[in-house]
């Protein structure tokens, strides 16, 4: 019997494999009706891509802020349009020079580790923020001291004024987490908050998905709409789609491709514009390449593309051509910097010519994943007028330091539109990544000044500071693009002013 | 052969260390700024510096690896930079579903590329012009594309399994039986075919020996000679194949685990190279060189097993 040895031994592989198979296996199912028998009301949400640090203090902005508003309150709430409410903080009001900020903070609320807030576990939140070395430590740069007034209220002294700190309140550096667990290893990978939901540890698996159960007499019934959450992470977008159209999560964030897939199944569509494509003409004063430093040359580049006929074809119009980088929900914005650079190739050639680099002007980028076809796009409308577009080495992980390295002298980018001064740090001041090259000009920074101390007027002075950038061209912007939101018709969704997925307050079943 | 076992497995042991000093040399001279990646484009030059302090990156590199080393040796295989999480941990919640679904497939390969190849040999006429047209068509559809063409048919259009993972922590054998099929499916399309094509020309080589001819003289059955004698000569080439096919794989189960979303080593693979994770890509590489040292050693032991000359050699 000479196969026996082999016949048993394909049975054992075969059997070991059976037992792999099932060593998920034991505990129930998930399933739809909770202990009571009362229905539970769940939301499973398709996120892009999992979080990496659970500690309030490694929280990033916009989108990526939505799985810690589960579990961490802030102290300010965002609402959708932008205006900002009471959350843990009641009232906060600036002195007359706006270099403190009095907050007036809840004193009903407990972290789901049973320790209380108060003007301490407030202190200890900022503080702990600033020293944490998180990825948005800058939202509290400006801060230089935290102190406790009383057991409701904290004074945040500043340094300099910065417009965008209340705004920063209601983003990663406003959540409270358990001073008892701030700081610890465990914080890490669960998180301790007064959110409306806590996490379910045992049916969570990182990269894969992350449950939470609503918390039990949380303080505001108004903000917790759900008995059960899941964020389930599908950083593919054909994944997304299946997911969504397959009922197996309730809303997703696609593309304009896969969002036809999803209209197909009659997912409803959120579109917002968060962020605006377009080239970064880096190197203002040409010291890597002497013919972007020409005015003249960089406004050619900027008459040289057909925004609308680029939309349509590569973004399938999902999108509003525009000519300034600062989005519409910023106040910066205004309605005659939208044109201001139409599609005039004949101009764009007479500029070349005036500016004596015709025929000379050699542009690399590097290429983004993703972007290939619309950098060719640009590459072709630049060889019509006379400029040679060089895709370059795709962009790698070593992005960041590369562009801060000064490598790049013109960039092709997605990049976000926030806050005046956020979107100012982000791409115009000397201490902004995006300005590798430190260009800036004494009008320059008399106009990022005021608008540093303006207070509530930052958002209408920061309007010069777009004026200045899109005269001088630093950039070419092509347009502001549409993030596709898509849900089921189970959930009602909120699209949320400067981010691409709502905030987790924004959904609620459809009745 | 506990001797050829012990040789073979003290040479695995050298590949282990070397792949490990030289990956870890070449991943952590040649990644740019991690610290900036860790921090995000809003860091500081000083917060850089400080985060690079922090993972040790300012101490001098043969240090950073015995230490590295000396941990891997006790199980800890560090923490990732960006989740604090311990690498062992992460490997250890990912590992199963991605061999789970590995050895799935292989055993369906083994199987079904034995019986079509054998049968395309045996036969040849219609059935071998089936099985090499399909070798050609398997070999150049990749195995995405399958996955892809499944998901709109099976899980969307007909509901039959889930679109994507529905494997967590908790679910029974059902769960991950449904979750498993599509991306089985979709992993061995490309092996049964390439299998089932060499094993067809190993059986071929056999029966065209001299030996075959000698048996079929004395009488002996055509059955017997097949399954006694002819396949056990054709298993070498059959099993190398099959390992290489299993090697191969875990670099089609990466996209295949990224359109189903399992969890199991190819997303975590994704995210640690795009972040430049080193802890983690370690990791993973170790995983891989691990998995591919214990094939080629089962498959040695496999050969040997059937074949004494091997062990000889």
């Amino acid at each position: 019997m000479k196969l026996g040895p082999k016949a048993a031994a394909a049975a054992l592989v075969l059997s070991a494999s059976l037992a792999l198979t099932a060593c998920g296996g034991g505990g129930a199912g998930a399933g739809s009706t909770a202990a009571g028998g009362k229905t539970v009301t769940a939301l499973t949400l398709g996120t892009l891509r999992d979080i990496a640090n659970w500690d309030p203090a490694q929280a990033h902005v916009g989108h990526a802020l939505q799985p810690y508003q589960a579990a961490y309150d802030s102290l300010i709430l965002r609402e959708p349009d932008g205006k900002l409410s009471p959350m843990l903080a009641t009232e906060w009001k600036y002195n007359d020079a706006n270099t403190k900020l009095t907050v007036d903070l809840r004193t009903d609320v407990t972290f789901s580790d049973g320790a209380k807030f108060d003007a301490e576990a407030a202190k200890a939140n900022l503080d702990h923020f600033k020293k944490a070395n998180g990825p948005q430590m800058a939202q509290l740069a400006s801060v230089s001291d935290v102190a406790v007034v009383d057991a409701d209220t904290i004074d945040i002294n500043l340094s300099a004024a910065e417009p965008a700190l209340e705004y920063f309140l209601s983003q990663a550096a406003g959540l409270m987490g358990s001073p008892k667990a701030l700081g610890t290893d465990a914080i890490k990978t669960e998180p301790v908050g007064s959110g409306p939901y806590v996490m379910d540890k045992a049916a969570t698996v990182k990269d894969s998905q992350t449950v939470f159960n609503a918390r039990k007499d949380y303080w505001n019934k108004d903000l917790q709409k759900y008995q059960k959450l899941t964020l389930k992470i599908l950083t593919d977008p054909t994944a997304r789609t299946n997911a969504l159209v397959s009922g197996q999560i309730d809303a997703t964030l696609l593309d304009p491709k896969n969002g036809k897939q999803a209209e197909g199944a009659k997912m409803k569509l959120e579109t917002n514009q968060v962020d605006w494509s377009g080239l970064l003409l880096l190197d203002r004063d040409g010291t890597k390449n002497p013919a972007l430093a020409d005015l003249k040359v960089r406004q050619a580049i900027n008459y040289a593309f057909d925004r609308k006929t680029i939309l349509d074809q590569v973004m399938l119009g999902q999108g509003t051509p525009t000519s300034q980088p600062f989005g519409k929900d910023s106040g910066a914005w205004t309605e005659e910097l939208e044109n201001y650079y139409s599609y005039d190739p004949a101009k764009a050639k007479q500029l070349l010519k005036e500016s004596g680099f015709e025929g000379n002007v050699t542009i690399d980028v590097p290429t983004l994943p993703g972007a290939e076809t619309l950098i060719s796009v640009l590459q072709q409308q630049l060889a019509d007028v006379g400029i040679t577009l060089k895709p370059g080495a795709a962009i790698t992980n070593t992005f960041t330091s590369d562009v801060a390295a000064q490598k790049y002298h013109a960039l092709f980018f997605n990049l976000f539109q926030g806050e005046p001064t956020v979107a100012i740090d982000q791409i115009v001041s000397t201490k902004a990544l995006y300005n590798p090259f430190k260009n800036t000009t004494p009008e320059l920074e008399a106009k990022i000044q005021a608008v540093r101390t303006g207070g509530e007027d930052a958002g209408k002075l920061a309007q010069d500071v777009n004026k200045y950038v899109v005269e001088q061209a630093w950039f070419a912007p092509l347009f502001r693009v549409n993030q596709m939101y898509y849900h089921n018709d189970k959930v009602n969704v909120t699209p949320q002013a400067q981010q691409a997925v709502p905030s987790i307050y924004n959904y609620s079943p459809a009745k | 052969m506990i001797r050829f076992i012990a040789k073979r497995l003290g040479s695995g042991l050298v590949v282990l260390f070397v792949v490990s000093a030289l990956t870890f040399t070449l991943l952590y001279t040649s990644s740019g700024s991690i610290a900036r990646n860790i921090l995000g484009d809003q860091a500081t030059p000083e917060q850089v510096a400080l985060k690079e302090q922090e993972l040790g990156l300012d101490q001098p590199l043969v240090g950073r690896y015995f230490t590295w080393l000396a941990d891997a040796l006790g199980g800890d295989l560090g923490a990732s930079w960006f989740t604090s999480e311990p690498v062992a941990n992460s490997l250890a919640t990912r590992i199963p579903v991605t061999m789970t679904m590995v050895f799935a497939a292989m055993i369906l390969i083994a199987i079904c590329a034995t019986l079509i190849g054998v049968a395309a040999a045996v036969k040849r006429g219609w059935v071998d012009r089936v099985v090499q047209v399909g070798a050609i068509l398997g070999d150049s559809i990749p195995g995405y594309v399958i996955g892809v063409f499944l998901v709109t048919l099976l899980a969307i259009q007909l509901g039959f399994f889930p679109a994507t993972s529905t494997i967590s922590p908790g679910v029974g054998a059902e769960a991950w039986v449904y979750s498993m099929t599509l991306p089985v499916i979709a992993l061995l399309i490309n092996g049964v075919t390439g299998g089932a094509q060499q094993i067809r020309s190993a059986v071929i080589k056999q029966l065209e020996r001299d030996y075959v001819r000698t048996l079929r003289s004395r009488g002996i059955g055509e059955r017997e000679i097949l399954f006694k004698h002819v396949l056990r000569s054709a298993a070498p080439a059959g099993l190398t194949v099959l390992s290489l096919q299993l090697i191969g794989m875990l670099g089609g189960v990466v996209i295949i685990e990224q359109i189903f979303a399992l969890p199991g080593m190819g997303p975590l693979a994704v995210t640690a190279t795009g972040q430049t994770d080193l802890p983690v890509v370690m990791g993973v590489v170790m995983y891989t060189v691990v998995v591919v040292i214990t094939v080629n050693l089962l498959v040695d032991i496999l050969n040997g097993w059937l074949n004494p000359k091997v062990r000889v050699s």
